[in-house]
């Protein structure tokens, strides 16, 4: 899936931007603080809204009992051809959305994280092999990638966050390693470990804080990309059958001809919907990479 | 060109397009479930057919000569036989993969040459209220998911451009000369192009932005300047230039993603391409093709890496040494 | 015969944090021919008063007060497209650390041949070419070596790429800022003698940035003195450093531990003596004197009132409560 590139030399990062640091900058900047605004409206919607507007699940004819009907003050986002209302699809369907790209992306990130630590850390061998892997799996494309493994192992929820977490780790791990070699070779790491610290000790409380902001950045980019990932996914046919999530929402509008028949409140919605999550964590994850590389923000 | 490099690179091309072939083994025909192994065990299929299976995977041999026959196979350029068509994989995927690269090419003329210029400008505008927005558009952009994309574009299309055909290659029972028929073909062509260009514009404008301005803030561009050679120079000739490197190697990330997108936009426009090919062959368990589809995917992309490793030599003379 | 007037000139860096006064109505001039140093430490605004007069500052600086004056030219105000045709022509500049102030792409003869190019639109190409080889020759690169790249040749090379390549257009006024800091001693050497020759053979006006008072000393006939923005001592450099035959008569506590620091290798044996404490912080409003926190002499006055520059002796003047009557 479409990742968002970093073109930043590794190893540039500012280490000295701490998490708080990071945290407010992103409300002060106003990209970042769009993309807050943005995340909390859909985040609101998809929380709350079953709760605000309980329909019935089982319902399937709605109080207007029609098909492919425009919005109208029954159905507010419209009706499917199979009579549903959209607008409670919409809000449940956030929902599996979100659930795939947050569990996704905490695969991705621990794996990667995890990966370009030891790799930097230790460097040598382990990083050489760890490196020729990441690399091979960056070749695969990725998409096609995720496509045949759900295809080949099932489609439920779970496999699903499996999957695209498998296939999005490498660019994290990478981005973290540059940032861990370029760590330890600090006066007070070495410091550290000529008294004999124990490895993992160095790793966990010296490193990773250091390197947590880089983190964040990442995941919200990982996360937007997860996020796209599984929307294509559901829209290729491939998403749980049982769970409705905005990708569904759009596969079954596009087999259901919406688009020629000018039923524009069907696939709308969600589509919106994805663009929505995805763009408020891409503002954020952007927003965090200008504070931590500041040349980005073009000083000449 | 440095021979050693150029050798050092062909080797590690081998190498990669061995592991690929490889792991592609494992995960059609050795892991749990896998589809070969399923379709053999099972008495869904035919005396003839299940022959003609074990027959060409060696099924009744153990796994490492399986996976020596596979090898075989790949060499022959055999890749097996779609369960759907009765045909060899090969023949399946053969006018799919010039559809798919049409597609591919069209939309990357566009979106390089947008993206591209795009890209300078933000940077030439950096940190104004253009630079801004033009930032939160591509961002926009590319939030958007493709085959979503081409939904607008199809509804936009059926309502209110007729001009513009929203499926497939060509008209059906369209009866006109060479000259006519590419011209539908073209026709056909615009909006698919058009929707895998809008969302990779956005990538390589971000892409193009970032590295012209990270050059920017380089000495020698504040040498260039200092030399009176005037803005559009030292923004082409130095910034750009040099911002081409970066450009270049993450680009090589761009072909994995806009195969993504094509399997998305072709299935969408109903484009008869490797994209749809791999949409089919998934509704329609036809293993045999989708494995081929992903095989020569992924050679595509490390093809293109290979490609783009020699560019980036070519371009940059302080690696010309190694 | 006066070329370069800066007058009062102030430079604000607007930052996230606020306006930062970098340089505070400072004033100097070079004549034709003449050779100036403006030595501090880093960050008392040298550099920073050196970009502003080709214009250079970053996007976030400006020039607050006063004016720059070259040969006739005000500066000031001036556009981009306005500045162009005297960059190069008029003012040269060579970079702090010729590491990366090369295009790492392109060919140095190229290199050199744009600036030509650039502002003699008619020049005939092999007229051009010949000039860029003589320009090399005159800094001592074989013309085998003007088809390479940056990266192949050495820090001291480079360095003495962008002289030749600052010469291009035969400016009048040359500024280098800390042209051998990034050297080691024998290029450091090499470095200065070039200019030395280079300014009698082209009668040209260079200033001289630098931290390094040796290197002032060998190649400037007046030095300025900055101290977090301000200057605080400015004359002949023979006067003020001394020579190998009279004492040092510089009268600023700033400049004095400034020779402290940098014993002269031929003279007495003495113990370099460093400064403790570092420079104020400049988006800070300061009341006083601005060394005053680090001066050995530091008075009552020195806290309340800031001194301005007095005539100290002929062409000599200095800053400094201690010479200028203010503290009886």
């Amino acid at each position: 899936m479409s990742q968002l590139p970093d073109v930043t030399p590794p190893g540039e990062f500012e280490v000295g931007v701490s998490q708080r640091d990071l945290w407010s900058s992103l409300w002060h900047d106003k990209m970042g603080r769009a993309g807050v605004i943005v995340l909390a409206v859909v985040l609101v919607l998809i929380g709350l809204g079953p709760v605000l507007f309980p329909f019935n699940p089982y319902a399937f004819g709605s109080s207007s009992g029609s098909l492919m009907q425009a919005p109208s003050r029954a159905d507010w986002f419209g009706t499917t051809e199979l009579g549903q209302n959209v607008f409670r699809e919409f809000l449940v369907g956030g929902r599996i959305s979100l659930y795939v790209g947050v569990t996704a992306t905490l695969i991705a990130i621990v794996l990667g994280a995890g990966l370009g630590l030891v790799s930097g850390y230790y460097a040598g061998w382990r990083d050489t092999v760890l490196m020729r892997i990441t690399d091979f799996v960056l070749v695969l494309p990725t998409l096609p990638l995720i496509i045949v493994l759900a295809a080949l192992f099932g489609q439920n929820v779970i496999i699903t966050s499996l999957v695209i977490g498998l296939t999005s780790w490498p660019q994290t791990a990478r981005i973290i390693r540059s940032q861990v070699l370029s760590l330890r070779e600090r006066p007070l790491i070495q410091r550290i470990r000529s008294l004999g610290a124990n490895d993992s000790r160095i790793m966990f409380r010296h490193i990773l804080p250091n390197v947590a902001p880089l983190i964040f950045a990442n995941l919200a980019l990982v996360l937007s990309g997860a996020i796209l990932a599984q929307a294509a996914l559901a829209f290729l046919g491939l998403g749980d059958p049982v769970q409705v999530s905005w990708g569904t929402m759009l596969h079954n509008a596009f087999d259901a001809g919406a688009m020629s028949l000018g039923a524009w409140w069907y696939f709308i919605p969600p589509g919106l919907g994805i663009v929505a999550m995805t763009l408020g964590f891409a503002l954020i994850g952007n927003s965090m990479e200008r504070v931590l590389n500041p040349r980005l923000k073009a000083q000449r | 060109m440095n021979r050693r490099y150029l050798l050092r690179k062909l080797a590690t091309l081998l190498v990669t397009l061995y592991a690929t072939v490889t792991f592609n083994f494992l995960l059609f025909h050795v892991l749990p479930g896998s589809p070969v192994q399923l379709m053999a065990r099972s008495g869904h299929m035919d005396a003839a057919a299940r022959n003609q299976l074990v027959k060409f995977f060696g099924l009744n041999h153990s796994v490492f000569v399986q996976y020596l026959i596979y090898l075989r196979n790949m060499l022959h350029g055999q890749l097996g036989f779609s369960y759907v068509y009765r045909t060899p994989v090969t023949s399946v995927l053969a006018p799919a993969i010039g559809n798919t690269v049409l597609l591919l090419g069209a939309a990357t003329v566009v979106t390089v040459v947008v993206g591209v210029a795009l890209g300078v400008y933000s940077a030439s505008r950096a940190r104004t209220l253009t630079d801004a927005t033009i930032t939160v558009a591509t961002l926009g952009a590319w939030s958007m998911p493709d085959f979503f994309t081409g939904m607008i574009l199809i509804f936009g299309a059926a309502a209110w451009i007729h001009f513009l055909p929203i499926s497939g290659i060509s008209t059906p029972g369209l009866a006109t000369g060479l000259l006519g028929h590419w011209w539908d073909v073209a026709r056909h062509l615009i909006l698919p192009a058009l929707t895998l260009a809008l969302v990779n514009v956005a990538q390589f404008s971000l892409i193009t932005r970032n590295a012209v301005v990270e050059t920017m803030v380089e000495d020698f561009v504040l040498t260039a300047r200092a030399k009176g050679v005037g803005r559009r120079v030292v923004i082409v000739r130095h910034a750009l230039r040099n911002a081409l490197l970066p450009i270049v190697t993450a680009a090589s990330l761009y072909v994995g993603m806009i195969l993504g997108g094509a399997i998305q936009v072709e299935t969408v426009f109903s484009w008869p391409g490797m994209g749809l090919l791999i949409y089919n062959s998934v509704e329609q368990r036809d293993y045999p093709v989708l494995e081929g589809c992903f095989l020569l995917f992924a050679i595509a992309v490390i093809a293109t890496n290979f490609f783009a490793d020699l560019l980036y030599h070519a371009l940059d003379p302080r690696v010309r040494r190694t | 015969m006066i070329l370069l007037e800066i007058n009062d000139v102030s430079i604000d860096y607007r930052t996230e944090h606020g306006t930062l006064r970098a340089v505070d109505h400072v004033s100097l001039h070079v004549d034709r021919g003449e050779s100036v140093g403006i030595a501090g430490e880093s960050g008392c605004g040298k550099t920073t008063l050196g970009l502003a007069v080709p214009l250079l500052l970053a996007q976030n600086a400006t020039v607050a007060t006063g004016s720059i004056t070259l040969d006739g030219t005000s500066l000031v105000g001036l556009s981009e497209k306005q500045m162009d045709p005297l960059r190069w022509t008029k003012v040269a500049f060579v970079f702090q650390g010729a590491m990366n102030a090369l295009n790492p792409v392109q060919r140095i003869d190229r290199q050199i041949l744009e600036a030509i190019t650039t502002h003699e639109t008619s020049i005939d190409a092999g007229v051009a070419h010949k000039r860029v080889l003589d320009l090399l020759d005159s800094v001592g690169i074989a013309p085998a070596r003007a088809s390479s790249y940056p990266h192949e040749f050495s820090g001291g090379m480079r360095q003495r790429v962008m002289i030749a390549m600052s010469l291009a257009c035969r400016p009048k006024l040359l500024i280098a800022d800390e042209p051998t800091t990034a050297l080691d001693v024998i290029s450091q050497a090499q470095i200065l003698s070039l200019l030395n020759q280079l300014r009698r053979a082209e009668d040209l006006s260079l200033i001289l940035i630098s931290h390094d008072l040796a290197a002032i000393k060998r190649v400037c006939d007046r030095v300025v003195v900055m101290y977090a923005g301000v200057v605080v001592e400015s004359g002949l450099t023979a006067e003020i450093f001394g020579t190998s035959t009279t004492a040092p008569s510089a009268a600023h506590p700033y400049t004095q531990s400034l020779i402290a620091a940098h014993p002269d290798l031929h003279g007495q044996r003495v113990l370099a003596e460093g400064l403790s404490g570092h420079p104020p912080d400049l988006s800070q409003v300061i009341v006083g004197c601005r060394f005053a926190d680090r001066c050995p002499h530091v008075m009552d006055v020195c806290q309340r009132v800031e001194p301005t520059l007095v005539t100290i002796a002929p062409g000599h003047v200095a800053a400094c409560h201690l010479v200028d009557g203010e503290a009886s």
